[in-house]
């Protein structure tokens, strides 16, 4: 018994060294994960080590040692397989063999087979698609109790004078099974433990990625400006929790954030050589704030320490960076090390978004402009014309119809703003319609149905223009008989419905080159309030064909009282 | 006098055209028609001399007019448009001249002197035409347009020129020749033309002469003289 506990305090020794172990970056080789050869290297040389130590620190004994050198080899096979434990093992075992005594070769050989089994059971666990159970105390505890019964077996089977032998294991059997099974299970968990402490931090390390993802994403979609790099330098400092954040271009501080404030502004150029460096190379630049100290190139009271410079980039041009620091009282955290080299990519993914959506827009208004510059000769020519006749016959109404042309044009060169109201734009077509009116005479008849609690409603400009033109020039135009439209805006299901309807049901569905007016209309509304809504088309042809635009409720008509019957 | 007709689809842009054709003087103005339909009857009775001829008109326009005229009555053409998308086009198409809305006295003054002096050499007019993307018919009130590709077969008797498709029989005022001429249809007897994509079967009788069946089940007669080319095109 005595036995036992001395045994014990060696492994006690062991589990001190186990703890150091987990503390150690071998530990990272512990994922569960397929090893690669180098990492199967440190771990051999590891556990052959601590199996080694196991040999030397046990008790001798009738001419033997009671030791703990089983927990090496088992582990091994346990932790990195067959090959690994057959190594540590053999080696551990070899180094035993060398000590001499009359269980020198029993020992090697049964060292050897520890590790082996130890390995059997990483080998039916990884089949059993069970990897986790590998760092499960209990299989631990089993495999060394199995595998130590199996060393006494082999003593008792190799080792001479065989009454010796039996003498032997009658002491020591007891004592070393349980101090090796106890002892392997002791450092599987405290190994296990340290997993899940670090699993922990991954897991909160992650969350912490996201939110400060999902802050920023709405933040850089404006763009990458100082207005922008505030908000996203306050959200940084606030999620990370260190000293100070900067965020800068290629030339100047766009927004400063935190400890220091007092000096580093917004609007400063770029001075210090590690902001430079990483523009210039485009690389992260860690001043760690022992080995080199961050010097405030602004003023000598400064009470940054330590920084972290990352460059921030745009179709592998480096446009700016953000920078990390912390004050000198305070140590550079791992972390938060790693955590702003993650955010500069998400950031950079986040700016090419964000360019890619400013020229989609940026497209979407010349192709407006180019709409424009093509619809009104055709119009202009044809209206001059038609007044030129009215001339003759009635000067008053030409004039009317003068004004009203010169009405149309002023509004359409005035329109630079994105958005108007619905009163607006039918404004605008108003003027078009009077004119087409002269224009077809008898063969265009207008019919508008407005709900007058819609004339407020905020809608993209030249979003009836299109609709009013294709339903006269593919519509009414193309009409032997009397062409008729009708114009409504009415609310329906918590939508807003803008129509125009035409009675020559001549629609077809245009190619490249055509609709280019409705097709933008229809992109315009998805992408400012989602593809829910948009343009649609209904035709039956030669009878009618009807363009529905269906828009969001603004809240503030929602809420007026002309929609609470 | 030169004999005119104006056409255009808008009352305003034929009136004024009108006012300027008359204040040069050397026009006798047949009439104004507002779409080519119209236009078709007139020339035919009126057999005017020169038209004033708008692009953009309803149903038909005026390339489309163009090619439902006979060639014996084609008569001189000036285009008329408000937008010179068309104008190069109607150079291509050889029309004698082409007028952009709106029109200036001096610039109709210059399309004048061109007229004369094309009627004086005797000219005759001949345009490339385009083949016909559609047969106007008379249904009930209103313009029917058929395609050639939908008609099965189309003939002639004392009443007119009927168009036979799936759907029926519709009158039409082009003539057989224009028909002939002008789409994918072919002759196969004096008062037949068939469409050769809705032959089902050809009978050969002893004499020569043969008989089309259609698709829908009509029977067409085809004469000596037609059946020859029926064949060459059938690569019979």
């Amino acid at each position: 018994m005595t036995l036992v506990f001395q045994l014990l305090q060696q492994t006690a020794v062991i589990i001190v060294i186990a703890y150091l172990f987990s503390k150690s970056p071998a530990m990272d080789y512990l994922s569960g994960a397929r090893l690669r050869p180098r990492q199967l290297l440190v771990l051999y040389v590891v556990f052959t080590l601590f199996s080694i130590l196991g040999t030397y620190t046990g008790l001798p004994i009738q001419g033997a040692i009671a030791n703990t050198r089983a927990i090496g080899a088992v582990l091994a096979g346990l932790i990195g397989g067959p090959v690994l434990g057959l190594s540590v093992g053999l080696t551990a075992g070899l180094h035993r063999f060398s000590l001499g005594g009359f269980t020198a070769f029993s020992c090697g050989v049964s060292t050897t087979v520890e590790g082996l089994i130890g390995g059997l059971v990483y080998l039916y666990l990884i089949r059993r698609k069970n990897p986790e159970q590998l760092f499960h105390p209990l299989v631990a505890f089993s495999a060394t109790l199995v595998a130590e019964v199996l060393q006494m077996t082999i003593i008792l089977l190799l080792a001479r004078p065989f009454t010796d032998a039996v003498a032997l294991v009658k002491v020591i059997a007891m004592p070393m099974i349980c101090a090796n099974s106890i002892g392997a299970a002791l450092f599987i968990s405290m190994v296990r433990d340290q997993k899940r402490v670090r699993d922990k931090v991954g897991a909160r390390f992650s969350s912490k990625a996201f939110t400060v993802a999902d802050r920023t994403l709405g933040i850089l979609s404006r763009g990458f400006s100082s207005e922008t790099a505030r908000e996203m330098a306050e959200v940084i400092r606030e999620e990370t929790g260190v000293g100070a954040v900067a965020i800068t271009d290629r030339k100047e501080i766009l927004a400063f954030s935190g400890i220091g404030d007092d000096h580093h502004h917004a609007g400063n150029p770029v001075v210090t050589k590690w902001s430079k460096q990483a523009l210039r190379e485009n690389r992260v630049v860690f001043v760690n704030g022992y080995d080199e100290h961050f010097q405030c190139p602004l003023s000598n009271n400064c009470p940054l320490g330590s920084a972290l410079v990352v460059p921030l980039q745009m179709d592998q041009e480096v446009v700016g960076t953000i920078s990390l620091y912390e004050p000198k009282t305070k140590l550079f955290l791992n972390i938060n090390r790693s955590f702003g080299e993650g955010l500069a990519t998400i950031f950079s993914h986040q700016l090419l978004r964000s360019r890619f959506e400013e020229q989609k827009s940026l497209l979407i208004q010349s192709e407006l402009k180019l709409l424009q510059a093509q619809v009104n000769p055709h119009f202009l020519f044809n209206a001059l014309n038609t007044i030129m006749a009215i001339i003759r016959k009635d000067a008053d109404q030409a004039r009317e119809l003068l004004l009203q042309l010169s009405n149309f044009f002023r509004t359409n060169l005035k329109r630079n703003r994105d958005i108007v109201t619905l009163e607006e734009e039918l404004a605008h077509i108003s003027s078009y319609l009077e004119i087409e009116k002269a224009r077809f005479g008898e063969r265009l008849r207008v019919n508008q149905d407005i709900d007058s609690a819609l004339l407020g409603l905020q809608i993209p400009v030249f979003t009836l223009q299109p609709l009013i033109e294709n339903a006269i020039k593919h519509g009414v135009a193309d009409l032997l008989d009397q062409g008729q439209i009708w114009v409504r805006a009415y609310h329906q299901d918590g939508l807003v419905v803008i129509e125009v309807e035409d009675n020559a049901g001549n629609y077809s569905k245009p190619n490249d080159t055509q609709g280019l007016g409705m097709r933008l209309v229809d992109q315009r509304i998805k992408n400012i309030y989602g593809s829910e809504f948009g343009l649609t088309v209904d035709c039956e042809p030669q009878q009618k064909t009807l363009v529905q635009v269906k828009f969001p409720l603004n809240e503030e008509l929602a809420n007026d009282s002309c929609f609470n019957h | 006098m030169i004999r005119v007709l104006i056409i255009d689809d808008e009352q305003h842009a034929r009136e004024e055209l009108e006012h300027l054709v008359r204040e040069t003087g050397v026009f006798e103005i047949l009439g104004s028609c507002t779409n080519a339909i119209d236009a078709l009857r007139r020339i035919r009775t009126e057999k005017p001399e020169l038209l004033f001829l708008d692009i953009e008109m309803p149903a038909l326009n005026g390339f489309e007019l163009l090619a439902m005229i006979e060639d014996e009555l084609m008569p001189h053409v000036v285009f008329v448009t408000a937008y010179n998308e068309h104008a190069l086009k109607a150079f291509e198409e050889k029309t004698l001249d082409y007028l952009l809305k709106p029109v200036s006295p001096e610039r109709l003054l210059k399309t004048v002197n061109k007229v004369r002096e094309t009627i004086r050499r005797g000219d005759r007019p001949c345009y490339q035409v385009e083949s016909l993307r559609h047969i106007p018919c008379q249904f009930a009130n209103r313009v029917k347009l058929i395609p050639p590709s939908a008609v099965e077969y189309i003939f002639s008797d004392v009443a007119g020129i009927h168009v036979v498709t799936r759907e029926g029989q519709f009158f039409t005022e082009l003539t057989l020749k224009v028909l002939e001429e002008r789409t994918p249809l072919l002759r196969c007897q004096r008062q037949y033309l068939v469409n050769p994509e809705s032959i089902d079967e050809i009978k050969l009788f002893d004499n020569g002469l043969a008989e089309i069946k259609t698709l829908i089940g009509n029977t067409l007669p085809v004469s000596r003289r037609y059946l020859r080319q029926l064949k060459v095109y059938l690569q019979l």
